[in-house]
């Protein structure tokens, strides 16, 4: 074991004027440390394409997480697929990538672009066994796994956006290696990095993708702890035993709420200081807590970090706002996608007279709600989640 | 004088940000910066009153509409 982890994100575009994707991303986890992410490519676009990488990414993912051989993976697609009544074949690509113990990486691939290692932000071109295996040239790699380690997956659209429009020949590998590691900065998240190469690609093809588009990355990391506290307990007794077992957590901690952080304050013999600077005019300013990373106010900051989460999910196209911004929510949605890699809720359940008016867009419903569909969100980013109630 | 605006999540519902942008450019005008401190507070258990303004100790419930002559009557005549 060791203090690794890995992040993955991924996000693809569609063929100009389809509506379904002929790429398919399948993620199956083997506990805690070992995954295997499968990206399949299908013959052609539309229904069809998806039907075939959809099937593809999911057999192979299953069969390679219950510890079947490539071998057996690649025979059975052969078997399963449909064949295409047009081309009379049953062709999907595949890249597997498969990470054991976060110590090791597999890298299986088969027509898809080759898988892109960057190390220290460098290319790192690892070195590649071929197998035939049914006839088809399989490139097998394994490596152990070194900090900081970003692999970029892809399906042909990346590499072959821009061919006659802005580029002659499209974004080969090789450019696409130099664009990643001209924008490679250590903080950027695996959905950051996948989401800046397909940009990339969109704006290559003029906004009208001749193939459906996919990337995915995988980001090896160190664990990070943040914590988060929002809303007093229920029981005024039980608020000693929130605040010690609050603040004894490793990590940066986060405090969210009027009352909370008033009574925090009072828990750290400290003084909250309201800042005055509307950031963000939807967003309530922030405060200062000697002691605490971040002092934010609760429902209504929470609720745009959730909007911001769904983003980053689906097109992340919130990003450019929360990745710079100053705003509590900004600041609390780039602790917690970007830096943390295990988050811990310590939520009250005290009820906020105030917030019962029927006049006030905010509820207690809603504060458990929030809290809850954002740490779905968050288990959705790979992140381990703890979430505590008083 | 030390005036503070409640920033919490009703207050700002109500129209916080409204309340101290107002109260900040009134001090200016007024040129009363050295006599008037403005300040946040998170919640200062007046919630259902909101926008909820101290002045010296003393609650006082604003909104954006009463927001001028509430600097007329409370700020700049008192100090």
């Amino acid at each position: 074991m060791n203090n690794l982890c890995t992040e993955i994100g991924y996000h693809s575009i569609n063929k100009y004027g389809e509506q379904l994707c002929g790429d398919h991303i399948e993620v199956i986890e083997q506990g805690e440390n070992s995954f295997v992410m499968v990206l399949a490519d299908g013959l052609g676009s539309g229904v069809k394409a998806c039907i075939l990488s959809t099937l593809t990414s999911k057999i192979i993912s299953t069969m390679m997480a219950a510890n079947m051989s490539v071998e057996d993976c690649v025979s059975t697609i052969a078997a399963t697929l449909p064949v295409c009544d047009v081309r009379k074949i049953a062709y999907s690509t595949f890249t597997i990538i498969r990470v054991v113990n976060n110590e090791e990486a597999e890298i299986i691939q088969y027509d898809n672009p080759h898988v892109i290692l960057l190390r220290n932000g460098k290319n790192y071109d690892y070195p590649q066994t071929v197998t035939e295996i049914g006839g088809k040239q399989i490139y097998r790699a394994k490596l152990k796994l070194e900090l900081d380690d970003v692999f970029i997956a892809m399906s042909d659209g990346a590499i072959y956006a821009g061919v006659g429009m802005e580029l002659n020949y499209g974004w080969q590998r090789e450019n696409i290696i130099d664009f990643a590691e001209a924008f490679y900065t250590k903080e950027y998240t695996a959905k950051t990095i996948a989401t800046l190469i397909l940009d990339e690609c969109h704006r290559l093809y003029g906004y009208h993708a001749g193939d459906d588009t996919t990337v995915g990355a995988i980001k090896i990391r160190k664990r990070e702890s943040i914590n988060l506290m929002i809303g007093p307990p229920s029981k005024p007794e039980e608020l000693k035993k929130m605040h010690t077992l609050f603040f004894s957590k490793e990590g940066k901690h986060i405090v969210c709420g009027g009352t909370t952080s008033k009574l925090a304050a009072e828990y750290l013999g400290k003084e909250v200081v309201p800042l005055l600077d509307y950031f963000d005019p939807e967003i309530p300013p922030i405060a200062k807590i000697e002691g605490v990373d971040l002092t934010t106010e609760g429902v209504i900051t929470i609720s745009k970090v959730l909007e911001n989460a769904k983003s980053y999910l689906d097109s992340n196209e919130e990003y450019m706002q929360w990745s710079s911004k100053k705003d509590g929510a900004s600041r609390i949605s780039r602790m917690l996608f970007e830096e943390a890699t295990d988050i811990n809720f310590f939520v009250g359940m005290a009820v906020n007279p105030a917030h019962q008016n029927p006049n006030l867009p905010i509820n207690f419903n809603i504060k458990m709600n929030l809290v809850g569909e954002l740490s779905k969100c968050l288990k959705q980013m790979g992140k381990r989640i703890k979430v505590s109630y008083f | 004088m030390k005036v503070t605006i409640c920033i919490g999540s009703s207050c700002h519902l109500k129209g916080s940000r409204q309340v101290v942008e107002a109260l900040q450019n009134h001090v200016r005008e007024a040129n009363l910066q050295d006599k008037v401190e403005l300040g946040g507070a998170f919640c200062i258990g007046n919630c259902q009153n909101g926008v909820s303004v101290t002045v010296d100790g003393v609650v006082h419930s604003v909104n954006p509409d009463n927001v001028d002559s509430f600097f007329e009557n409370e700020i700049k005549s008192k100090v």
